[in-house]
Formats: structure tokens, sequence, C-alpha cells
């Protein structure tokens, strides 16, 4: 326990050293991890909330609903997680550096575990008290979304302990993330404080997920076989939440495949440097552009599910319009919720990743690489793989959808409005949160004396 | 000799101190010139001035280049990024190379950033690797050398362009003592042998020995230095093309050179 304790001495200490020069690190250090578990936070809580609303049903229909439901929460909620896990690496992240600098000093790895493990808690703690506070300014308007013909009301409103439990799981995720991610930090101090190790994407992802997607084209094919209700519902969630994980698992192997072509034929400086920036690690670029590979995802589901809205709105029975309605209300609902998450991820990791490289733009500057120049390098890292994990997202969903409806479904002209829509929105959210980067490198350069020691 | 940099009456302040007072600086072309003093005593902002990173908040900096004087106090910001690119070539203690590519890549990047092409600029970057000492480590990520090596991979990117003046900024701060030594001997003889000029901040007694002039800084003025023959006033007749004269802005000189130089 003394290493724990030596932990809780230290960590405030190191903390108050950091809150004197707050304006300068604050945002880098704290602000932004804070603001990423806040929204995961209170995402969480509100998908939470709108599903409940449909287990309180138990008549003939809601076993329809229900059904949609499970299908819109697991295209939330693993999206929701690789959110709340990159918030959570953020939090560690931050303080690689300085755990590594400790180590060398000769703080034994549990101390350094500890402290991680405390901060990014503390962080992801206060972070989730203000997301379940936006959540219980939200709520009453979620109240006033309609389904079945009336609003839903206060059946969307968690109890107090289910949204202290949501709290409790975001800290758990922060503290178990911080806990993994400074394996490395232990095992090799030396390596990370001068970034030897480049991050791995082995071809083996791209097999498992091969393998996964496969399976659930299989099981969904299969899906009227498994016959009680109950059942199928669960083969089809986890269908769509293993394809999103593998999608998560494939993507960075992806990325390191494309750029290693693109390093091979770059001829423009930026070009050299936005194949390397993504090989240097395939996950982190990942992370910027795997929101918009969810919401292709969800896209297509969303697309087929208007077109269904489409067939079914012609029979003219009541209850049947109603349910087409509410079907509309709840692609909208599922597709507003993962562009919130993605806006929230890119916004957060651009960031961050400017943030993080700011001594090196500044050394760049100063041998005299134009602004441009850097500009570019970093749009091009980001925007580059968009295209291709966005499509490659896309005929995943498709495949694993195209046994439910067939092919007819999926070329009707509303399933391909709504996917071009998808796409553009995803693509504009992107390239906002990377503009919003870019206009950091600017201020970066413009007060060069925060990022790079300058004797005078 | 020929004047390749000069400041006049350069001053700069930081909130609360002064870190350059009125200081004259003449670097001769070709010249290893070492700047030391304690902490604080204004070195590496004189450096900085003359380098065209930090704006003095007065006086002036005049370059001589092949064609004419170059005011760099009257350059825009992008007209100062294209000359350090250029003319000048720099060695700091550390961050100054991409940690993400290789030793070649980050060599050959200079020269790419001028518009040549890669394979070119590849080529010439091996032949700089192997010349220092570098031959079969080209493909190495700078995590994969020893502090000494990285050290060499920025000499040879500070020069692969034909910079005329190298800036080096502690270059053997994070070294021992025998690999300091060691790439001491590289920065020197492989700018002497390219006919380049070496300014270089230290507080390494063993670096200033072995440099031809040392200046001294104490709180912003010059208080000693061994190459001081020649003072501003008595600059022979190409420094006196530069200074406050022919360069000023608006003539016509200086309006050629900013053309130039603008991005």
């Amino acid at each position: 326990m003394s290493s724990l304790s030596m932990a809780l001495r230290l960590t405030p200490y190191l903390a108050r050293s950091n809150g004197s020069s707050f304006r300068e690190a604050g945002l880098r250090d704290a602000g932004l991890p804070i603001l990423a578990f806040g929204t995961v936070t209170a995402l969480l809580l509100t998908v939470a909330g709108g599903s409940q609303v449909f287990w309180s049903w138990s008549d003939d229909i809601a076993g329809t609903y229900q059904a949609l439901a499970v299908v819109a929460m697991v295209l939330l909620i693993i999206p929701l997680l690789t959110l709340g896990a990159s918030a959570a690496r953020l939090a560690a992240r931050r303080r690689d550096d300085r755990l590594a600098s400790l180590r060398l000093l000769g703080a034994n790895s549990a101390t350094v575990v500890w402290m991680t493990v405390i901060e990014s808690t503390v962080l992801a703690a206060v972070g989730a008290v203000a997301g379940a506070g936006l959540y219980a300014c939200v709520a009453p308007f979620l109240g006033l979304i309609q389904f079945r013909g009336q609003a839903i009301g206060s059946h969307a409103w968690l109890s107090v302990p289910s949204i202290l439990g949501c709290v409790l799981a975001v800290c758990v995720l922060a503290a178990a993330s911080a806990a993994l991610g400074l394996r490395k930090v232990v095992v090799t101090p030396l390596g990370v404080r001068t970034r030897q190790t480049a991050d791995g994407a082995h071809w083996v992802r791209g097999l498992v997920a091969a393998v996964v997607v496969v399976v659930g084209v299989v099981a969904m094919g299969m899906l009227s076989s498994f016959g009680a209700f109950i059942v199928i519902i669960a083969v089809m969630g986890g269908c769509f939440g293993l394809a999103l994980l593998a999608l998560n698992l494939m993507g960075p192997w992806i990325l390191r495949l494309r750029a290693s072509s693109q390093l091979k034929h770059a001829k423009k400086p930026e070009q050299l440097l936005a194949a390397r920036t993504v090989l240097e690690s395939p996950k982190e670029s990942w992370r910027q552009v795997g929101g918009v590979a969810m919401t292709s995802f969800v896209g297509v589901f969303v697309g087929v599910g208007m077109a269904v809205a489409d067939t079914m709105g012609t029979s003219g029975d009541a209850e049947a319009t109603l349910l087409v309605r509410d079907i509309n209300t709840g692609v909208m609902i599922t597709l507003l919720g993962s562009f919130l998450m993605v806006a929230c991820s890119a916004g957060v990791n651009q960031a961050a990743a400017v943030l993080d490289r700011a001594s090196t733009l500044v050394a760049l500057d100063r041998v005299g690489m134009p602004q441009k120049l850097m500009v570019a390098a970093r749009v091009k890292a980001v925007m580059s793989p968009l295209f291709l994990v966005a499509g490659i997202s896309a005929a995943a969903a498709a495949a694993l959808v195209l046994p439910l409806t067939g092919a007819v479904l999926l070329t009707q002209p509303v399933v391909f409005l709504t996917i071009g829509g998808v796409f553009a929105a995803g693509f504009l959210l992107v390239r906002l949160a990377v503009a919003a980067g870019t206009a950091q490198i600017s201020q970066v350069l413009a007060r060069p004396e925060r990022y790079a020691n300058m004797d005078s | 000799m020929n004047a390749i940099l000069h400041a006049q009456q350069l001053t700069k302040h930081y909130p609360g101190s002064i870190a350059l007072d009125h200081v004259d600086f003449t670097a001769n072309a070709g010249q290893s010139i070492a700047i030391i003093g304690p902490s604080g005593s204004g070195k590496t902002t004189l450096l900085h001035c003359l380098a065209g990173i930090l704006r003095p908040d007065a006086g002036a900096i005049t370059l001589n280049t092949p064609s004419s004087p170059l005011r760099l106090d009257t350059l825009g910001d992008a007209a100062l990024s294209r000359l350090r690119r250029e003319e000048f070539g720099f060695v700091f203690q550390q961050g100054m190379l991409l940690p993400e590519l290789t030793a070649l890549e980050n060599v050959a990047l200079a020269l790419m950033l001028n518009g040549t092409d890669r394979t070119i600029s590849e080529n010439r970057a091996a032949e700089w690797l192997a010349a220092l000492g570098l031959a079969g480590m080209e493909q190495r990520r700078l995590g994969e050398l020893s502090g000494g090596q990285v050290q060499r991979v920025a000499i040879a990117r500070a020069q692969v362009t034909g910079a005329r003046v190298v800036f080096a900024d502690e270059p053997t701060g994070a070294l021992d003592s025998a690999t300091s030594n060691e790439v001491l001997d590289v920065l020197l003889h492989s700018v002497a042998a390219n006919g380049r000029t070496l300014l270089v901040v230290t507080h390494d007694p063993n670096v200033a020995a072995r440099c031809e002039r040392v200046v001294e800084l104490r709180d912003g003025r010059i208080v000693a230095d061994t190459g001081n023959s020649m003072s501003a006033s008595n600059l022979p007749a190409q420094a006196g093309q530069a200074p406050s004269s022919q360069a000023a802005p608006g003539t016509q000189a200086a309006s050629n050179f900013k053309g130039a130089y603008n991005v």
C-alpha cells in the first residue's frame, strides 16, 4: 500500500504545479478530457433514458419497438464506448511524459500506475458529474419527443440511482483505460520518453474483423430460425454490435496499409508528412476518423429504415402509420446522436493532436517550414483516410442488412440519398474539427514561448 | 574577410527584463563563432534575432547575400520563414527533427521544402548522412538512434540545402563528453569544409575553445569578443553596402530582395 500512499501524496503536488500554469496547460491537461467525459456521460444518459421508454410498454406492438430500440442502442453504445475510451486515453496520455520522467527518477511502477489512475478518475468524475448536469437540463426537452402519438414525457427520465450508476461506470472506464494505457510507460520508461515505439496495427486485426463480419452476415441470414423473439433481438443486436467492434478493430490496420502505400508514392513534403503521421500511430489516426466510419454504418441502417417506413406507409393502417412516423423519429434521433459523438470525438482528438505536437510545430516553424504546409499535412493526414473508412463501413453495414431486407430495398433512392447525406455531414463535421485544430497551429506559433524552451 | 551577418544596435525586451541592450555584432563569412554567457545573458535571444526567429524591438540586422544586402528586421513572416529555409541551417539541442520520420526523410525534407524532387532530395540526403558517418542508418527512425547520431542527422539537415549560415544552440548540451567531442568535430569540420559560417550558443567551455572567435554576453551586452578587431564602423567595402544606407526599406535593392523572399 505504500506505493498508493506515495501516489496520493504526489498526485496533488503535480496537479498544483500544473495549476500554476493553468492558462497554458489547462486546456491540454484537464479541459479536453473533462469535456470529452462530460459529453460521453450526457449522451450515455440520454440514450439510456430514451430506450427505457420502450421497455415500459407491454402490449402487442411493444416487441417491434423494443427490437428497433435494441438496434438503435447498439448503434449508439459502441461509438459511445469508443469515444469514452478515447477520452480516457486522452486523460492518461497527457501525463505520459511526466510519468516516464518520474519513473526515470526512481518512482516505482506501482506508484506511477496509481498516480495515473487517480488523475484520470478525478478528471472523469468531474466530467461525468458535469455531463449528468447537462442531461438533467436536456431531459425535459427529451420528454417532448413523440412516440405512438404522444410525448414520452417523464418516461425518459432516469432515476437518481441509474444516473449515479452511469457516472460510476464512466469513472471505472477511465480508471481501467488509464491503467492499461500506462503499462507501456511502466515497462519501458525510456522508450516512451523518447517516443521510440511506433504503434503496431497487425494484419490479425483485419482477419478477426473479416471473420466477425462473415459470422454476422450468416447469423443475420438465419435470423428467423432462432425461434423466440427475444433471441432474435439478441442475435440481431449482437451482430450489429460485433460488426461495429470489428470495424473498430480493423480500422487502424486498413489505415496503416493505405499510409504505407501513400508513403511510397509521396512527392510533396505534406504528402510525406501526412503518411508518416498516420504510420506513426494508426490507432490515433483511426480515433480521428473512426467516428465517421460509425456514422456511415449507422447511415445505412437509417436509409434502410426510411425505405421500410416508405413501403409500410402506403398500407393505410392507423397503427402502421404511427409506426412509420416513429421509425422516422427513431432513425433521426439515432443519426443525430451519432453525429454528436462524431463532432465531439473529432473536435477533442484534433485539439489534442495539435497540442500534443506543439513543440514540434514550433521547431518546424523555426527551421522555416511554412505554416500552410503544416496545415496541409494535418488536413491530409485526417481527410485522406476518411473516404476509405466511410466506404468500408457502409459496405459492412450493407452486407449485414442485406439478408434482412433483400437487395430491392437497398437500391431505393431514399437509401442512397440518406447515405449520401450522412457521408456529407460526417465529412463536414470532421473537416470543421480539423479546421479548428489547424487554427490552433496559428495560435501555437503566435506564442511559441509557451511550447518551446527559450533561454533569454 | 567579408561580413555575412551584421547587427546594429539590437535591442530586445521581455516583460520585466532586457535581453539585448543595443548590441552591435558582425559575423564574417566562413567564421566559427561561439556565443557564451551565463543563463539569462541574452545569448539565445541574440541567436534567434540573427536567425530571423525573433524580431528585435529596435535595431537592424543585415544579411549579405551574393546579389545584395537584405534587412531581416523589415521582412514579413513568410519571407523570414523562406529565408530560414533557404539561407540558414539549425542545430538545436533537441526537438528540431521529426520523430516519426526516418533519418533520411528528416534530411531530405529540408530539400523537399525548397521544391527539390523527392528522389534527388533523398540521394543528396544519403550522401550527407554517409559523409557524417551514418551510412546504413538512413531508414532508422530517430528513436532508434543514439543522441550523438541524432545530432549528426541535425547537422546534415542544417547543411543539405546549402545554407550559408548554420545556427547551433547548445548542440552538445544533451550529450556525454566523449559523444559531445565527436559531434563537435563533425559540426566544425563539415561547416568549415563547406565554407559556411557557424554561430554556436554554448555553456560548454570546450565548445567555445574550439571556435575561431568567442563572444561573451552578460546582461544583454557584449562584454568580450576575441574577434573584435573589426568594429561595425570600419567594415570592408562589401559590408559597407549593407546596413542602413543602401538596404534601408524603400530602396530598390531592398525591395528586390523582399520580392524574392516573399512567398
